[in-house]
């Protein structure tokens, strides 16, 4: 290639794309709590513990987003 | 502005040597996790010392109660069978102590920011992917280990390779979870090292753009960073007791953390 791929170019399409993934997760995951906790309120605590499990699994994803957007440079 | 962001430089993916002694170089994320080593076990030396029956010094209160909340929690992983639980109790309470104190100390001030000759002496130590890698391979070196004492090498073998040994679907299957088990080191590795090194890039670049009011705008990201801390910590705990609950007693609590078996019981 004669040109060279502008970094801001990486990083846009990156953050933009790789956001949605993560998100969509997460407000999937805040979903399914809230229903759990509307059919039985008694062990919110219990579901609250293994939704924010769940949350820290997905939130991997999108530190991978965050570590190609701050070490790209250009 | 774009050229102020490119200029400003976040540390960098490796952490930088310091000195050497001998053949073995010293690297910043390593003095900070020999001193997040020695600081861990000085507190619950001392917390050890000031024990007794009915405890009167405050640390070790705190810290009594602390190992009762983890072990509470790591006896519900693993079903109530508080036998198997003490067995592995000290890692899992290692692992999520010097994570979280790992994680945290790089919130402090004059990490990461004392240099000498643009070299910073002190990096956190769960920003170090060596280190991570390491904790990994502890953490499933021991899943393991147990795995093969409690069935032999036949079940463990079995537990991969399971149903009829002759048609291919098994090996398929088979070879793709064997796939996967080596995939959990890297996942395990990874997540830890990307959430804790993301957050602190995160927490430079905030600066640099804020300018002058970087002590007010970094302020939400330090609170974003401690709670990302606390639950990758806990995370990675309960992650190595729910792979030694599945291998060790295989689909009894199938799920992570064995809560949603009671969750379902109670319904």
């Amino acid at each position: 290639m004669s040109t060279q791929i502008d970094p801001s170019l990486i990083k846009g399409l990156t953050i933009g794309l790789g956001a949605i993934g993560p998100a969509v997760g997460v407000g999937l995951i805040g979903s399914a709590v809230v229903s759990a906790v509307g059919r039985n309120p008694e062990i919110q605590g219990k579901i609250m513990t293994m939704a924010l499990i769940m949350v820290g699994l997905v939130d991997a994803y999108f530190a991978f987003v965050l570590l190609i957007l701050f070490t790209t440079h250009g | 502005m774009i050229a102020a962001l490119a200029a400003f430089t976040a540390e960098p993916l490796a952490p930088e040597k310091l000195f050497g002694i001998g053949p073995f170089t010293v690297t910043n994320s390593m003095l900070l996790g020999w001193i997040t080593a020695i600081s861990l076990i000085a507190l619950f030396g001392a917390a050890a010392k000031a024990s007794k029956v009915w405890p009167k010094s405050r640390l070790a209160f705190f810290v009594e109660s602390l190992i009762d909340l983890v072990y509470g929690m790591a006896t519900d992983t693993f079903g109530g069978d508080e036998k198997r639980a003490r067995r592995h109790f000290p890692l899992l309470i290692s692992l999520l102590l010097l994570i979280l104190l790992g994680n945290l100390s790089g919130l402090l001030p004059g990490i990461d920011t004392i240099s000498y000759h643009h070299v910073s002496l002190l990096r956190s130590w769960t920003t170090d992917l060596n280190t991570t890698l390491a904790l990994a391979i502890l953490s499933l070196a021991t899943v393991h280990y147990y795995a093969v004492k409690e069935v032999g090498l036949r079940g463990y073998a079995r537990h991969f390779f399971s149903g009829n040994l002759k048609s291919p679907l098994t090996w398929f299957i088979g070879l793709n979870e064997v796939f996967s088990e080596i995939l959990r080191l890297i996942t395990l590795s990874l997540r830890l090292f990307g959430v804790i090194y993301g957050g602190e890039a995160l927490l430079f670049a905030i600066a640099a753009l804020a300018g002058n009011f970087g002590w007010v705008a970094t302020l939400p990201v330090i609170l974003l960073e401690i709670f990302v801390s606390l639950i990758q910590a806990y995370l990675f705990m309960m992650l190595t007791a729910s792979y030694i609950v599945m291998s060790t007693s295989h689909g009894e609590s199938e799920h992570a953390g064995g809560q949603a078996a009671r969750v379902e019981g109670t319904s």
